[in-house]
């Protein structure tokens, strides 16, 4: 059902955009090219037709021809690109967790310490500073007065760490928050003094037993996390060049090309769907209460 | 601190961040012999030439070549010779019996020219000016002969396949042997740099030919053009070092400039600026015309030329690097330049804000137009980064004037839908790239038939158009455009600014020069001529 919608959104927002002809034609365009290259795409049929057709195609796998990227399909040109936003995302990912989890549970254990008003700060820092700000600081920083990086474009590890860091950034910042939060609630427990007093050492106790109650709330955080990291690539892509879905979905959209702005769309929702489903599989896995329930 | 060390998790951070360095460190790569021109993402992003509105690809040729110096055509390319017949109506174009295209795709052949003719004016190309293009007939004679006919003169054909570039040469052999696909994968040109690759978002690589059968040798083996949506993203590649030639914008220049880069800029004007009256739909019986509109009153145009301050808008717009001149679409190197109307333009449309306040109280403005307001669009266009700055001075200069205005965000594309729809009844920027023949740009952008972008049509205009496309005769055609010109001028149909040149930024430490005419649809040609430094 939500995909439905979705498509009906997309298929909606993506045709109020304007016409595509008008984006893929020159300024000096004749009438009859016009009309040559509607019918060729076969934007002449009425909407709910196209819609139809659309839902058809896609259902079988077909989202159409891509109208910018001549010759290729738009689930191919959309595919190609996926490796480098998954690539970059998963980094990204894999930044928030490392960084903040550790991060979170330390600003808890040691709280109002120098490193928790530390935790308090980046926390801050985080969630105001806007990502496409934080990433040309931090290509000019890193990669044009240092030279540490590459500024941009599609490569190695060296040409992701920028764009992952920009990109975890504002995640890194919330995570620590909810973890630094959910901890100190459940170090305040009876179970965890009980634990303490059992002689349990401070790493047992933290890890083992604080930790994994306390981990219901970031994993709950994971599935917006996932998410949001697909589809806030964007912007990052768009400044450091990475030739990812995000990047590509502002190109299909400045280009009008429907057919790819449609399959991308799709296709963050599905994930978006997907990493919840996968959330709530891992509750169970966490908490047993919802397991049984 | 120690405390916070001894915690796993921390020691794990550190190590993380070390090697993350680690991988950094020695990141950018200078090699001598590839250069790399960092540029803005193109409208065209397969190597099917006929699906962009004319980015050619460095290792495609046309038929008829530019001096890059003067600009003038030259048989640089594919044609060695063409002429047409008296009428005009039978352009001959003889091809270098020599040429080849890369990857052993085979000589080139006047079949070559017809199909690629063929797939460029098919029904699902979006090349610019492709009815100017389009013949009655285009066959191959011989092996190395192709005639266009057309039903009417074409005094300027030469153009299309020069300047505007709308046809450049694919081999017949890849297309029979592999189809579309195998100008997707790998496209034979015949230049002096053939293709490599193309990474999806990222840009396309070339390398030089050995033994190129024109015997041209670029000083780089590879040519990379990098894409890159971001302004400062591009300045930042040119920084760093990582490209060696950038297209940026004059107001991040400084920044280059201060860093030791070089402006390199085209030997020609590339364009020529300024902003319209649209919606001038005035030819008789046009259900268009719309004369209530406050620009139709001749008094209120020549006010919002003297409302602005043409020297200050050239430099906030292009950093003092322009050149007035009185007609956006008159070029000292076409038919019908008038000399005068220079001489002329500061009485006539000189910064005057007084005088022009004295106009508007002569026309009755505001109160004698139903709607005062003037509409001013603020978009964007490749090439034109300074259009949304241009709109804004227009709009501060007209309200200095006592003008009512308001500023219209659209996108390029639904400006020309409106223009289409003849219903484009606002202000706006615009550019004459690159320069069209006179007959081109009066047609395009002042008469039904042409394109309906210019603002301003009116009886005399088009029967002067119409003259001009019947005449064949240098002199009469002569008079006609500088009829047409003058007349235009002295209407005030529109607010005519810069003779702009296109420039690059370098690294002189790998580029010293660059010769380019700055003629062509993208203003940058010429790619063997980039000079490595020594």
């Amino acid at each position: 059902m939500s995909l439905f919608v979705v498509t009906i959104v997309v298929f909606s927002l993506s045709h109020l955009t304007g016409d595509p002809v008008d984006a893929m034609l020159p300024d000096d365009a004749t009438q009859q090219q016009i009309e040559d290259l509607t019918k060729h795409l076969g934007l002449d049929r009425p909407y709910h037709v196209q819609y139809v057709t659309f839902i058809g195609n896609a259902l079988r796998g077909d989202f159409g021809q891509s109208t910018k990227w001549r010759g290729k399909s738009a689930s191919t040109v959309v595919l190609e690109r996926l490796p480098a936003t998954l690539k970059l995302g998963g980094l990204a990912i894999l930044i928030s967790v490392v960084a903040s989890i550790p991060l979170g549970v330390l600003a808890a254990v040691y709280r109002n310490s120098p490193l928790d008003r530390g935790a308090s700060v980046i926390a801050l820092l985080g969630q105001s500073l806007p990502a496409f700000w934080l990433a040309i600081v931090l290509m000019w920083i890193f990669a044009v007065t240092l030279g540490w990086f590459p500024t941009s474009g599609l490569g190695g590890l060296s040409y992701m760490i920028l764009p992952a860091v920009a990109m975890a950034w504002f995640q890194v910042a919330a995570l620590t928050r909810l973890t630094r939060s959910a901890m100190l609630e459940v170090l305040d427990s009876e179970y965890v003094k009980f634990a303490k007093v059992k002689g349990l050492t401070e790493n047992v106790v933290i890890w083992k037993h604080a930790f994994r109650n306390a981990a219901i709330v970031p994993v709950t955080y994971f599935g917006v996390l996932a998410g949001s990291l697909l589809t806030g690539s964007v912007v990052i892509e768009t400044v450091f060049a990475w030739p990812g879905t995000g990047l590509l979905a502002l190109e299909a959209i400045r280009g009008r090309d429907f057919p790819v702005v449609q399959f991308v769309v799709l296709f963050f929702a599905v994930f978006y769907l997907f990493a919840n489903l996968v959330i709530d599989v891992v509750y169970g896995l966490i908490d047993p209460r919802i397991r049984q329930d | 601190m120690e405390q916070l060390l001894s915690c796993r998790p921390a020691r794990a951070l550190a190590l993380v961040a070390g090697v993350l360095l680690a991988t950094g460190v020695g990141a950018q790569v200078h090699a001598a012999d590839r250069v790399v021109f960092a540029t803005t993402l193109p409208q065209n992003q397969s190597n099917l030439f006929w699906g962009g509105t004319g980015e050619r690809l460095p290792n495609f040729q046309a038929l008829v070549g530019h001096d890059p110096i003067s600009g003038k055509y030259d048989n640089s390319e594919l044609a060695e010779s063409w002429s047409t017949n008296e009428g005009f109506t039978e352009w001959t174009f003889k091809l270098k019996p020599d040429a080849e295209f890369h990857f052993g795709w085979g000589p080139v052949t006047a079949a070559d020219v017809v199909h690629s003719y063929e797939l460029t004016t098919g029904p699902d190309s979006t090349i610019n000016s492709i009815e100017h293009l389009r013949a009655k007939s285009a066959v191959a004679v011989d092996d190395h002969t192709v005639v266009f006919t057309f039903d009417t003169p074409r005094t300027n054909y030469a153009f299309q396949h020069a300047g505007r570039g709308s046809l450049v040469i694919y081999s017949k052999a890849q297309y029979d042997a592999e189809g579309v696909e195998g100008y997707n994968t790998k496209p034979a040109g015949t230049s002096a740099y053939q293709y490599v690759e193309r990474v999806p978002g990222v840009g396309v690589t070339f390398e030089r030919v050995e033994n190129h059968w024109q015997g041209t040798v670029p000083d780089f083996k590879e040519l990379e053009i990098r894409y890159v949506q971001e302004q400062a993203t591009i300045l930042a590649l040119l920084l760093s070092g990582e490209a060696q030639i950038a297209s940026i914008p004059r107001e991040l220049q400084k920044q280059a400039l201060e860093a030791g880069k070089k402006i390199i800029s085209s030997q020609n004007p590339a364009m020529a600026t300024g902003a319209i009256f649209n919606g001038m739909y005035g030819k008789s019986g046009d259900p268009a015309y719309r004369p209530d509109l406050p620009w139709w009153n001749v008094k209120v145009r020549e006010a919002m030329n003297r409302a602005l301050n043409r020297e200050e808008m050239i430099d906030v717009l292009y950093d003092g690097r322009a050149e007035p001149t009185p007609s956006w679409l008159m070029d000292s190197r076409n038919e019908g330049y008038v000399p005068e109307l220079m001489e002329r333009f500061d009485e006539m449309y000189g910064y005057d804000p007084e005088r022009a306040r004295e106009l508007l109280a002569e026309a009755g403005y505001p109160d004698a137009f139903p709607d005062p307001m003037i509409p001013i669009v603020s978009s964007t266009l490749n090439g034109n980064p300074e259009f949304p700055v241009m709109s804004e001075l227009l709009q501060v200069y007209f309200e200095e004037i006592g003008l009512q205005t308001e500023l219209r965000e659209m996108d390029w594309p639904k400006l020309g839908a409106l223009g289409r729809a003849r219903e484009s009844f606002m202000i706006s920027p615009v550019r004459n790239a690159p320069l069209r023949p006179t007959e081109a740009a009066l047609v395009n952008f002042h008469t039904e038939r042409g394109t309906p972008y210019g603002g301003f049509e009116d009886d005399k205009i088009e029967g002067l158009a119409d003259k001009l496309t019947a005449t064949i005769d240098p002199d009469e055609r002569n008079a006609i455009a500088s009829e047409a010109f003058t007349y235009l001028f002295e209407q005030y149909v529109d607010m005519p600014l810069a003779i702009v040149f296109a420039e690059v930024t370098v690294d002189p430490e790998v580029v010293s020069d660059w010769t380019f005419p700055g003629v062509t649809t993208n203003s940058i040609s010429h790619w063997h001529l980039i000079k490595a430094a020594k």
